[in-house]
């Protein structure tokens, strides 16, 4: 009985065989006429040559596909005078299932910035879904930002193996995201003493992944949100709360977002206004807690152009801003290790207002306040004007 | 070419919306589904950005735009409260994932990205860049020998430059605000502005002598966001912003903030 049927299937495979061949034979040809990716390959190693060494910018390189976009971006802050950038690596994208890592992404990143002389600072952020639903509770209306505190140590596992791997290329990692808002804590309730306790998970085992890291808690969101609001908490009184929490232990330095909205770079600060020198605010709760000695990076900053949002300003004031901070933080702020401006490029627009905050199309195209920035950051004065007077009400044509 | 691009973009966008509504309509068949149902929570959760103006805007308690006139006829016509949520704009689109929201009514372009995850009506306002002229120059392709004015740094500066790389020169005239730039071309010291559309307008309401031409140059789609999982609402929103397209309420509420 099994003799028929054994034949039965030969047969079948030899009638098969020729077309599998043909098959495998189209699809080497069709892979023949698929363009190659353009490559990037390293040129020379670069150095970034800067009057300042403070400027910095906030890069979205993760989300790349195409090499050659990350090394163009890199060319382009370092010829812009910015020796470092902070960079988003989620763990989401390196951990997408537990215990197996991928860190080509990450790679390709770290190599292009060293071979431009650029200083990488990482943010660590993005809950893969696996640790999502280390609560047992569904992950449906889970964002990437549900950390649940059960996976605390999976994350902190996370971000030993990153300073382990990167060691002596990246020291300088931020631990999530303004979790000071709902939105960057899953929205959840936010919660100081719950951040003071990822801090805590996670400053032991990269220290031992890695002596010379630097753990920096993460920069707060501007907010004036009271106490007891869904949306979140006002920035001055976390941080306060965070190091009642007993957080002091467990960050080397304090990430700052000091976003100029619509107010000048020199509007004095108060705690209920939202300008740049808030960061001074924030500061000055650092040294009420006896922490003066720690050094704060500025890892969000800027001032935002669209036309219509009501937290923007005018194109001209934009550029006039950020050369008043970059030279405000040079001259006031030298217990602020970086002023790292939000965003050099997004790889695709956002199509809405964020996109102001841009000193780069996505089409690579340079605006004028890149323009501005590369000349202070090179000592050169700008005498030129850059715009026409207003019309006046006589017609000339 | 760029303006071939955009005749033919503009048309592909619309189409792959109308067709995602048209797959979607058709999941959608069957029995209706009751708003206890469609909308568990009883009211019409919109998610709003209430710093964008004129779209929507928070003075004091007051909530008013463009945005929100459409949000609340919307409702009326689902039969249902509508119930604000304020968001930023980081915010909105996870709002939906994690269901805070029904839909996002929040000046949103559409996003082809974003197709995995969230439906898009049809668009119901257009704030893509118009060049406003009134000395017959209809498109940029018009402007080789002639002058242009714009918001120095703005998105009309970039089109403008990536402009002069495809055609024979023109002039350009940058200025400070976009409303210098639309004066230039009223009061003759440019042949035309290339603005957004919403600033256009609204100097347009300043000025309600001047009756320039507008002729969009690049397309700026807003249309109303929904849960990708939940069809059925995506429907029912879209059939409701269709019967206000089709009842002209939807350019009186336009022509009342625009």
């Amino acid at each position: 009985m099994k003799r028929p049927r054994a034949q039965a299937a030969l047969a079948t495979a030899r009638r098969l065989l020729p077309w599998a061949i043909r098959a495998l034979i189209a699809y080497a040809l069709l892979a023949a006429f698929v363009p190659a990716q353009p490559r990037a390959p390293l040129g020379a190693p670069q150095t970034v040559q800067t009057d300042d060494p403070q400027l910095c910018m906030h890069t979205r390189l993760i989300d790349e596909v195409d090499e050659w976009k990350i090394q163009r971006s890199l060319a382009l802050t370092r010829e812009m005078g910015a020796g470092t950038i902070v960079e988003f690596f989620p763990w989401a994208y390196i951990e997408g299932s537990e215990g197996h890592y991928d860190w080509s992404s990450a790679d390709r990143i770290v190599k292009q910035a060293q071979n431009q002389g650029i200083h990488i600072i990482a943010r660590l952020g993005y809950v893969p879904d696996w640790a999502r639903k280390l609560d047992n509770a569904s992950d449906e209306f889970t964002t990437l930002n549900t950390l649940p505190p059960a996976a605390y140590p999976e994350f902190a596992q996370f971000v030993a193996a990153f300073a382990a791997r990167y060691a002596g290329e990246i020291d300088d990692l931020i631990i999530w995201n303004e979790p000071n808002i709902a939105f960057e804590w899953g929205y959840q309730k936010v919660d100081p003493a719950g951040y003071a306790s990822l801090l805590q998970a996670v400053y032991a085992p990269a220290h031992a992944a890695n002596p010379n890291v630097k753990i920096l808690a993460a920069g707060l969101a501007p907010t004036l949100e009271p106490v007891g609001s869904a949306v979140g908490l006002n920035d001055i009184t976390y941080l306060d709360e965070l190091y009642d929490a007993g957080a002091q232990p467990y960050f080397d330095a304090l990430a700052i977002h000091a976003y100029g909205f619509t107010y000048p770079y020199n509007d004095p600060p108060a705690f209920d206004k939202l300008n740049f020198r808030r960061a001074e605010l924030l500061r000055d709760v650092m040294v009420k807690h006896g922490d003066a000695a720690k050094p704060a990076f500025i890892t969000e900053t800027g001032w935002n152009d669209d036309p219509h949002w009501a937290l923007a300003v005018s194109p001209s004031l934009r550029i006039g801003d950020t050369i008043g901070a970059l030279d405000y933080a040079q001259k006031n702020w030298n217990w602020a290790d970086k002023l790292c401006f939000w965003a050099l490029r997004y790889p695709v627009p956002t199509l809405s207002y964020p996109d102001g905050y841009t000193f780069i199309t996505t089409t690579f195209q340079l605006k004028p306040i890149y323009y501005a920035v590369q000349a202070f950051a090179r000592g050169l004065e700008q005498d030129q004007a850059l715009w026409l007077p207003a019309p006046v009400s006589t017609p000339s044509r | 070419m760029a303006a071939r691009a955009r005749l033919y973009a503009l048309p592909l966008i619309v189409l792959a919306a109308l067709l995602a509504l048209a797959l979607l309509r058709r999941a959608a068949d069957g029995p209706p589904v009751p708003p206890a149902k469609l909308f568990p929570y009883g009211a019409l959760r919109v998610g709003i950005d209430p710093s964008n103006p004129p779209f929507a805007v928070l003075n004091g308690n007051n909530l008013s735009g463009m945005d929100v006139d459409i949000a609340n006829e919307l409702g009326k016509r689902l039969d249902l409260p509508v119930q604000f949520v304020f968001l930023g704009y980081d915010g909105l689109y996870d709002s939906l994932k994690s269901d805070q929201t029904d839909a996002l009514i929040a000046g949103l372009t559409i996003d082809l990205t974003r197709l995995n995850d969230v439906h898009y009506s049809q668009p119901y306002f257009n704030a893509g860049l118009v060049l406003v002229s009134d000395q017959g120059l209809a498109a940029m392709t018009d402007l080789p020998g002639h002058s242009l004015a714009y918001e120095f740094g703005s998105e009309a500066d970039t089109q403008a430059r990536d402009w002069l790389r495809r055609i024979l020169p023109f002039a350009t005239k940058p200025y400070e605000l976009p409303t210098d730039a639309l004066d230039a071309a009223r009061l003759g010291d440019a042949n035309a502005a290339l603005v957004d559309a919403v600033s256009a307008r609204l100097y347009l309401r300043a000025h309600p002598d001047w009756k320039p031409n507008l002729n969009y140059v690049t397309d700026n789609l807003y249309a109303v966001a929904t849960q990708a999982r939940r069809p059925e609402i995506s429907v029912a929103v879209n059939d409701a912003l269709q019967s206000m397209i089709d009842d002209g309420t939807l350019n009186q509420i336009i022509n009342r903030w625009l």
